[in-house]
């Protein structure tokens, strides 16, 4: 059983399962991003969100009326990534002074989450060590020393636990790590991870109660 | 395969010169347009026709209409405006040029 999201594209409703709209906004997110120095970019986005829904239809019918993550993201392969102004390439060759760089500079702006997948606990240190771009370990080591010194930083070390959302999706997990996914690695790892895909749906919060306890049980 | 990705840049330079043939010829919506350029070397995706339209538009070289379609909402047909069809013929004549001066080159 899979949770569905309802969403209007092109002025239609549309059926997604959680997993497929999660991507399908990832996918308009960064679309939204290329173009942000675009003049056009309202009418660009509207034409690639009619674009997505025709895509939809083909995969809808009488007895099939929910668009699933697989889909999705077979959608999004087929639109490819959106260029922003630097389309052209090479045409104009000054690259460094128009816009694309700082274009390309937001698009890979990396999201502070938890990488409980990679993670000894809660994917707390992971998750920093992917925003900082260093080797976990060095978090995990500072972390524990820090504990030592005072106990004030295992309240912190709680604190970002609840705080920090999980990155369960592979598009989550990209933007934890600050990487432009493309849309084949996404069905890659979709597919090695197809048998993980079903328990993603367990939340977060639920997650951090378990790591709390696991934390106080081995402490007390 | 490196003869293909030596000339990545030149096709990535000639889809506009290819989209301004391919609508010159009678107006097509972008679903018409991908299939069209489908399987040639410029096929190409949603992703990065729309923006160069959307410049092509800026630029007047191209325009669109709204026109009713029986599978769905209506559709967006493009084509060539006067100065884009001038356009297109500069780039014509250019192109012919550059393989007239590559011929030369090579005898």
């Amino acid at each position: 059983m899979r949770k569905v999201t309802l969403v209007s594209l092109g002025g239609n409703t549309y059926q997604l399962e959680d997993e497929a709209h999660e991507a399908v906004a990832a996918y308009l997110d960064r679309a939204s991003r290329a173009l942000a120095a675009n003049p056009d970019r309202a009418e660009i986005l509207a034409d690639l969100e009619q674009a997505i829904a025709d895509k939809c239809d083909t995969f809808l019918g009488k007895h099939k009326d929910v668009v699933c993550a697989a889909e999705a993201l077979q959608i999004i392969r087929e639109m490819g990534s959106v260029q922003g102004s630097g389309e052209e390439g090479a045409a104009t060759a000054d690259a460094g002074t128009s816009g694309a760089d700082s274009t390309l500079g937001r698009a890979r702006r990396r999201r502070l989450m938890r990488l409980p997948e990679e993670g000894m606990m809660g994917g707390v240190c992971s998750g920093i060590a992917a925003y900082f771009d260093i080797d976990v370990v060095w978090v995990r080591l500072a972390f524990v020393l820090l504990v030592f010194v005072t106990g004030v930083w295992l309240v912190a070390w709680l604190v970002m636990l609840i705080v920090m959302p999980a990155a369960r999706t592979p598009e989550q997990i990209a933007s934890a790590r600050g990487e432009a996914l493309s849309a084949r690695e996404v069905m890659e790892m979709a597919k090695a991870k197809s048998a993980d895909l079903g328990k993603a749906a367990a939340s977060g919060l639920r997650d951090a109660k378990r790591n709390l306890r696991e934390t106080f049980g081995s402490r007390g | 395969m490196g003869f293909s990705e030596k000339f990545v840049a030149v096709r990535k330079g000639l889809l506009e010169f290819a989209v301004l043939r391919a609508i010159a010829g009678e107006e097509l919506y972008v679903a018409d347009l991908l299939k069209r350029l489908a399987g040639t070397e410029f096929a190409t995706q949603e992703g990065t026709l729309y923006p160069l339209l959307s410049r092509l538009r800026r630029e007047s070289l191209v325009d669109y209409a709204w026109q009713e379609s029986e599978a769905g909402p209506p559709r967006k047909y493009y084509r060539l405006t006067k100065s884009g069809q001038q356009a297109l013929s500069e780039l014509q004549g250019y192109w012919n040029h550059l393989t007239r001066t590559l011929d030369r080159i090579g005898n």
